[in-house]
């Protein structure tokens, strides 16, 4: 092996690994991040700030984004690949024409979601890697943060500690986000003003930024871990949003499509051009939205029997008490989502039963198929539809996206078994709206119709007239507030629920 | 004996699902289907010793054809549910040909859903699990037989899909006793006994090609001559989804390797690798941490090691990338890789978006471009690579090189360029 000292060495191609982030540097470094909707990022911002971090989600996503990440990344990329990296790229070359490439090397760093598994998603940093070298900035520091790791220390220099504070600063704000969204989509197609429910949310959003920022610290491990479960502090946030809620004027009555939205992580959660900014046009065309919450995907993750493949080579030398404390952890999840739900009166949906999920889908697509979403877009559709929590599904599915192709294909099967779910998977590509939404439109008119019919339905079997339920709201107010509750009854549709609600729990049916 | 009636006359034959536990368990007369697709191609032949071990006749184990667009026309019209890479679209012919396609009909169609793969870089990489759509692959194809009505039960069929880790083997009898209790009625022991049978025979018959591929390149050494290295997936040896490319190059006088087979035994692999190893790049031949973070698929794994392979192995001088249309898995990896084989000189030529119907037109022009930088770069690409590795060639002695001329015009390569139309 002597000789081998004096061999010389084969330089090709290497993976790219971030300079160090240290310390020191961190006062005058600013954390880039992006990904989710844009109330998520602000609450993660907060989070991020309390811990002393200078902290900047990146712009949403446009459309010029999409022509800026395929210049730079290998063809046949799926689409949240090229969005997310052009708008990396769109957003750094701005700053290297103001700044130049030196400071924006030392000034920035970029912090994203690394996930297990073979998807694409986990090569994601691999595509913002080629577009680092395409744009000459090899030196830009670009981090993984791991899904499943609430604490994996100061990493790469210290200058980033992913500590439990941080991990569950993040996770807290992603479930504030999601109930603030989930309150957002039931609220805004019933708005009496319009552009009401914008205001208010925008209120709330810097309401609970402020609480993020000003979060105690109570340590680096268990103390700060025992006070996020326990304490109020949140939900004190919350009740706070739900009194500003109330401010805001519905009308129940208006017939609404109610669309489920599932599909790839990253389409089914954004808001804006990436996903033709989908969500907004199906309110638009009289539909009311489920939007899909980031927190069934933490569930999925950490969910004791979806996780046991992950764990098919531990060396664990306690595999039955971790087992039990994954089960713990993840009822203490669920405890937690309920109790922030308290808080906004119970209003956003719950999560789902991920046992459910799976049973749901068991015939048709294996819950240990991994990648993407695996089974929950099949368990999603079939508890929507059991359920009769909405008209039909809409599936956001990124063109040669992989594993949402193999649970469109399976879909065939369910909608075979199940030919009145009404199902429209939608391809996006970023660059053919026309196309996409045209699709969408043909089931979303089945939807509309059973919707109306579905209204027209409990108005002649409770009796009610639309005189009488306006007679009874003048009388009761707070039925118009967007903060009042109207239990599930039998029916998928909003103004369904409220008049079987205001007949059969209010007694106007026999009035 | 029961009286013939019109109903017992007519009713189908009972399929294996059905047959009562205390049959004493003679499979002898069972037969099962076995879709030829993804990668099956590399496993084959821990299915055979697995069914062999609980008595399924090996006449009695059907293999698909290989893919073809007949084939797909034929069997899998109209069963398609969405679209998506060729490899796993073409499975649905592959299914149709085992159901309504043999002459004596199987009585059970297996199509594992594989979860990850035996591989040389075990242990050395995150992971090796497989693609999400290869898969998930026989469920979406399960879709198109079932969407309108039970295919497989009209035709007498069991349809069976175990899920199963073949890299993580400790976990494999469980799953396949959970999987495939009631469709073999299998005792746990049984299939206990089964999983080692089919492992040894997979073992056996990859130790076999590996040392075949050693052979190849202990002749190349010896003779100082070039070989050609296949990048690709396993489902590319598929004549219908590789496009039997690899053979066209064979014919024209150049050996070649396969990925899934090259040869990874250790004092070839120190060889290769030692200055990497000596530098701290690398902490073995099979680590790939220098080239690929992200290493949890275990064919994107193999395909970035081999380029590794590609650009030290002084004796392949070319790599044929292959790639069908839309792979997902591949796409991260197509700068990566060119740039690793290229940085030694090594050709690299790329088959991308491979599809149904085979560019025969474009891949013969290719071919003889590729013969035509083979035959006048090969000598310079040996010589230039040896000199970066140390002269203890494990493959033996290294004669010198022939002049340039004799080598550039070899008889076997100069027959073949030259009959070549231009």
């Amino acid at each position: 092996m002597a000789q081998a000292a004096q061999l010389p060495i084969i330089t090709h191609y290497t993976a790219y690994k971030p300079r160090p982030f240290t310390r020191e540097q961190r006062d005058e470094t600013t954390i880039l991040y992006g990904g989710l909707t844009w109330k998520h990022e602000r609450m993660m911002q907060g989070a991020l700030h309390n811990l002393k971090y200078k902290a900047e989600p990146l712009p949403n996503i446009a459309r010029e984004d999409l022509d800026a990440g395929k210049e730079l990344i290998d063809v046949g990329a799926c689409c949240p690949t090229i969005f997310t990296t052009g708008s990396l790229v769109n957003f750094l070359k701005k700053e290297v024409n103001e700044h130049g490439k030196d400071k924006v090397n030392s000034k920035y760093v970029f912090l994203t979601a690394g996930a297990c598994g073979p998807c694409r998603f986990g090569q994601y940093h691999e595509s913002y890697a080629m577009a680092l070298d395409g744009l000459g900035l090899r030196d830009f520091r670009l981090f993984l943060l791991a899904q499943d790791e609430l604490d994996q220390g100061p990493g790469n220099g210290g200058g980033l500690d992913i500590n439990m504070p941080m991990s569950l600063g993040i996770i807290w704000s992603i479930l504030c986000g999601d109930l603030v969204t989930d309150l957002e989509y039931m609220t805004r197609p019933y708005e009496v003003n319009p552009g009401q429910t914008e205001l208010v949310l925008r209120e709330c959003v810097e309401q609970m930024y402020d609480r993020f920022l000003h979060r105690p610290d109570k340590g680096k491990k268990y103390g700060t871990l025992a006070w996020h479960l326990m304490s109020s502090y949140f939900t004190r946030a919350l009740r706070d949003v739900r009194k500003k809620w109330d401010a805001i004027e519905v009308d129940h009555l208006r017939v609404k499509a109610k669309v489920k939205i599932t599909g790839e992580f990253w389409l089914q959660t954004h808001e804006g051009e990436g996903n033709y900014n989908i969500k907004r046009w199906l309110e638009s065309e009289e539909s009311e939205v489920i939007a899909p919450p980031v927190a069934v995907w933490l569930h999925y993750l950490m969910h004791p029997t979806i996780r046991k493949l992950e764990h098919r080579n531990a060396k664990s030398k306690h595999p039955k008490v971790e087992n039990l404390a994954l089960h713990a952890l993840e009822r203490i999840y669920r405890g937690t989502y309920n109790r922030f739900r308290k808080a906004l009166a119970n209003l956003p949906h719950e999560l789902p039963d991920q046992e459910e999920l799976k049973s749901l889908a068991e015939p048709f697509y294996h819950f240990e198929l991994r990648g993407g979403e695996g089974h929950m877009l099949i368990g999603k559709a079939l508890h929507s539809y059991h359920h009769k929590t909405a008209h039909m599904i809409c599936e956001l599915s990124p063109y040669s996206c992989m594993p949402n192709t193999m649970s469109i294909g399976s879909m065939a099967n369910v909608v075979g078994k199940y030919p009145d779910l009404l199902y429209a998977p939608i391809e996006v590509k970023g660059d053919a709206e026309v196309h996409a939404l045209s699709r969408c439109q043909m089931i979303l008119t089945e939807a509309k119709k059973r919707a109306q019919a579905e209204f027209e339905g409990v108005m002649d079997k409770t009796g009610l007239t639309e005189k009488a339920i306006r007679a009874y709201e003048d009388k009761h107010p707070e039925t118009r507030k967007a903060t009042y509750y109207v239990p599930h009854r039998a029916y998928a549709g909003g103004a369904a629920n409220y008049v079987a609600h205001l007949a059969y729990d209010k007694g106007l049916a026999r009035a | 004996m029961r009286f013939p009636t019109l109903p017992i006359w007519s009713a189908k034959k009972r399929s294996v699902a059905s047959v009562p536990k205390d049959k004493n368990k003679d499979r002898s007369q069972v037969r099962v289907g076995i879709p030829k697709v993804l990668n099956i191609w590399t496993t084959h032949q821990f299915w055979v010793g697995f069914l062999k071990s609980i008595g399924i006749e090996s006449e009695n184990i059907v293999f698909s054809s290989d893919t073809s667009e007949e084939q797909g026309r034929e069997f899998g019209k109209g069963r398609g549910t969405v679209d998506c890479c060729y490899p796993v679209k073409a499975i649905s012919g592959h299914y149709g040909e085992l159901v309504f396609g043999q002459k004596k009909k199987i009585n059970i169609l297996l199509s594992p859903m594989i979860h990850s793969l035996p591989s040389v870089l075990h242990g050395h990489v995150v992971d090796t699990v497989t693609c999400t759509r290869v898969m998930a692959g026989p469920e979406n194809i399960k879709a198109g037989f079932l969407k309108e009505r039970d295919v497989f039960g009209e035709a007498g069929i069991t349809y069976a899909s175990p899920f199963v880790s073949l890299g993580d083997r400790h976990m494999v009898t469980e799953q396949l006793h959970t999987s495939l209790k009631d469709v073999f009625n299998l005792e746990l022991e049984e299939t206990e006994r089964a999983v080692k049978a089919g492992f040894e025979a997979l073992d056996s018959f990859t130790e076999k090609a590996r040392k075949q591929s050693r052979d190849i390149l202990t002749w190349c050494a010896k003779n100082q001559k070039p070989c050609i290295l296949v990048l690709a997936r396993p489902y590319h040896m598929d004549t219908g989804i590789g496009h039997e490319i690899e053979g066209d190059l064979q014919a024209h006088g150049y050996p070649i390797l396969w990925l899934q087979y090259l040869p990874g035994d250790e004092d070839l692999m120190n060889w290769l690798f030692e200055a990497d190893m000596q530098m701290g790049r690398i902490k073995s031949p099979f680590d790939i941490s220098d080239v690929w973070m992200s290493s949890y698929s275990s064919n994107t794994n193999e395909i970035m090691w081999g380029a590794k392979v590609a650009a030290r192995c002084p004796w392949i001088t070319c790599v044929v990338r292959l790639s069908s249309y839309e792979c997902g898995m591949d796409q991260p990896t197509y700068t990566p890789t060119q740039k690793i084989v290229e940085a030694t000189g090594t050709l690299f030529f790329k088959f991308g978006d491979l599809d149904s119907t085979k560019p025969a037109g474009g891949i013969k022009i290719r071919i003889e471009t590729i013969v035509h930088y083979l035959a006048k770069y090969s000598q310079k690409i040996m010589q230039q690579k040896l000199e970066w590795l140390s002269p203890n060639c494990p493959l033996g002695p290294l004669p010198a090189f022939a002049p340039p001329d004799a080598v550039q015009e070899g008889p076997a390569v100069a027959q073949q360029v030259h009959s070549s139309p231009s």
